[in-house]
């Protein structure tokens, strides 16, 4: 709705400019510290502007071993990247059988298992982590992906979500695949993924997320530095060193990690709005 | 071409309700049967219990010579045209009508062949690469048409395929259905709960109702010859008027053609059935009743007049043809011929 109040308009910008310098603010004060060497940084002013370090702070981050880490940036971007696809395909992949499950089949115990893929959306990871480090540890898990990735996999959240879209989706479809020779795994894959593809794509958003900056359990389960994923350096980077805190290399380590989220959620979002706008059912 | 043969054929939900009643049908090579009956009458689940979407719980259904009883749908052999179409909404049209083919292994050339006569069939060959989101509702009940024909099954199964459409495509598509079946020659069980596409659309027609058939017949012979007082009123539009006698009381019981027809079961005639286009304006002595005009609704071809008669309880509708000018509160001497009266006994049925 449109009002005619000009004062309304200059209003609402003023305040939008004001959110978007407050937001902007920190991510262009890192943008230029990170162009400084260690020197400039604690002998003048917090600077606003770029310096000449930049090209050399970056390569040597993502080259060296990172002193308080003890592996380069390329190294945890690798490990950060393998972890959060990892857990966003596995969660996407159970969840939506999960779902399928609950939602097309009648076998005894539906509603058992229902009630309790709910309750497990009661317990976050950090109440049940214990419990989880010894069956880890009893695998000989530790400092592997697999570790890493498959105690995060299980996801109620999206298990409801596909449970939702599925109950949307009507039953005569099922019964027309039926009738077409199409088996239950034909059906899934032919006609269901196809169909919640826009789902999966916002799914595949948070929980990639949701798997990038997961700090407490690759924290716990990584003794080796080489296992070290970028949002737990971060952290190790800023208080280890025994001296003065290297801020050009943690402002610049804190924008490699930024970048892998940026790009998935402008590459994906152009598939969940166009699943929006052109509403297929 | 196939026969079906259905066999005391019963249906209990988990919840102990029972549906189907026992019934029993055969069905002829080439044969369209339309089943019609009220909502919740049961015929959509017998269709669905020959399609296999629903388990038989008692009885036999037979294909031809195979019992099909407790095989999946797709291995029935049979094509089903949904109410809502339930066409595939991410494929196109073409994929649509190949997806059954394709799931059967069906070479692509083939495959491809088929579709597209299908296609040229229902005139759907422009829309070929669409998806079903582009068509008007029209097109989208010919591509569930198209999607049913393309594989050549044994038994077409239609579940109230029209009744999404509007009233003038509704019309064009009964023609044309009815056109498609007799040319491919198929068996087909066509469920319907609108009496004038049963009628025009049947060779045969199967009345149902809770769970029971209630006459089996062409449709003139349900129409002139109704096997229960159900039937009598669900065929016909307006429907018959039905009249209960009470033997003595009534005038109208004391009326020549009444008291004198059914001779013998006349103490069980509980009821009197005559259509509204049977019933004729006629002098006071040969008259049935005479009628106080409540209401007239002119239809331009015929007139519908709705009244009351003394010693009837029941509201009488009589179809004049053409115009008649009658004032609200006239009154009518109402006949009509033997054959076109009814008697139907305490239970229903015909006497």
């Amino acid at each position: 709705m449109r009002y005619r109040r000009p004062g309304l308009d200059v209003f609402s910008h003023l305040l939008l400019i004001l959110a978007v310098i407050a937001f902007l603010f920190p991510v262009w004060m890192a943008l230029t510290a990170a162009t400084h060497s260690r020197t400039d940084l604690y002998t003048s002013i917090a600077p606003l502007w770029f310096g000449s370090e930049g090209l050399h702070n970056f390569i040597s981050v993502l080259t060296e071993p990172i002193p308080g880490v003890g592996a380069s940036a390329s190294t945890m971007l690798l490990n950060s990247l393998v972890m959060s696809l990892g857990i966003a395909f596995g969660k996407i992949a159970i969840s939506m059988l999960a779902a399928y499950a609950v939602v097309f089949f009648r076998f005894p115990g539906r509603a058992l298992c229902f009630w309790l893929i709910f309750m497990t959306l009661m317990l976050p990871v950090e109440v049940r982590i214990v419990p989880t480090y010894q069956v880890v540890a009893d695998l000989h898990m530790l400092n592997s992906y697999p570790g890493m990735i498959l105690p995060l996999m299980a996801s109620a959240t999206a298990t409801f979500l596909f449970r939702q879209f599925f109950l949307t989706v009507p039953p005569e479809l099922l019964e027309a695949a039926r009738v077409d020779g199409a088996g239950p795994w034909k059906f899934l894959w032919d006609i269901l993924l196809p169909l919640s593809k826009t789902n999966i794509a916002a799914l595949f958003v948070i929980m990639f997320l949701y798997g990038w900056n997961q700090y407490l359990w690759p924290l716990m389960i990584t003794t080796d530095q080489s296992w070290t994923t970028v949002v737990v350096s971060l952290k190790q980077l800023a208080s280890a060193s025994d001296a003065l805190v290297p801020w050009q290399l943690v402002t610049a380590m804190a924008l490699l990690a930024l970048i892998p989220p940026v790009v998935v959620i402008i590459v994906m979002q152009r598939y969940f709005v166009k699943g929006l706008v052109d509403s297929e059912k | 071409m196939a026969t079906l043969t259905l066999n005391a054929l019963k249906k209990r939900y988990p919840n102990g309700h029972l549906t189907l009643h026992g019934i029993d049908l055969k069905v002829a090579h080439g044969e369209l049967i339309v089943i019609v009956g009220p909502s919740g009458c049961g015929k959509s689940t017998l269709l669905r219990s020959i399609a296999g979407l629903e388990s038989i719980t008692e009885g036999d259904l037979w294909i031809d010579d195979t019992r099909v009883n407790d095989k999946e749908p797709a291995q029935r052999d049979i094509a089903m045209v949904f109410q809502n179409y339930a066409l595939y909404p991410h494929m196109t049209v073409f994929d649509n009508m190949a997806y059954a083919l394709k799931n059967r292994g069906i070479p692509k050339q083939e495959c491809e062949q088929k579709v597209r006569e299908t296609a040229k069939l229902l005139g759907l060959e422009e829309l070929l690469e669409r998806r079903p989101r582009q068509l008007s509702g029209g097109q989208r009940q010919r591509v569930a048409m198209g999607r049913a024909i393309v594989r050549s099954p044994k038994v077409f199964l239609f579940d109230e395929p029209l009744s999404n459409l509007d009233a003038a495509l509704r019309v064009q598509m009964r023609l044309e259905i009815r056109r498609l079946l007799k040319r491919l020659g198929t068996t087909a069980i066509y469920v319907t709960h609108d009496q004038v596409e049963a009628m025009t659309l049947a060779d045969r027609l199967v009345v149902m109702n809770g769970g029971q058939v209630e006459q089996v017949g062409a449709p003139l012979e349900l129409y002139s010859r109704p096997a229960t007082r159900f039937v009598a009123r669900f065929i016909g539009s307006p429907s018959m008027n039905l009249i209960t006698l009470e033997a003595t009381t009534s005038p109208l019981a004391k009326h020549p053609l009444v008291r004198d027809m059914p001779a013998e079961p006349m103490e069980k005639a509980a009821t009197l059935g005559i259509r509204p286009e049977h019933l004729r304006i006629t002098d006071p002595l040969q008259a049935l009743f005479r009628l106080e005009v409540e209401m007239v609704e002119p239809l331009g071809a015929d007139t519908l007049v709705y009244g009351h008669a003394a010693g009837i309880a029941e509201q009488i509708v009589v179809r004049l043809d053409g115009i008649h000018p009658l004032e609200e509160s006239a009154q009518l001497y109402l006949g009509a011929e033997r054959e076109n009266l009814h008697f139907f006994d305490v239970e229903g049925r015909r006497v």
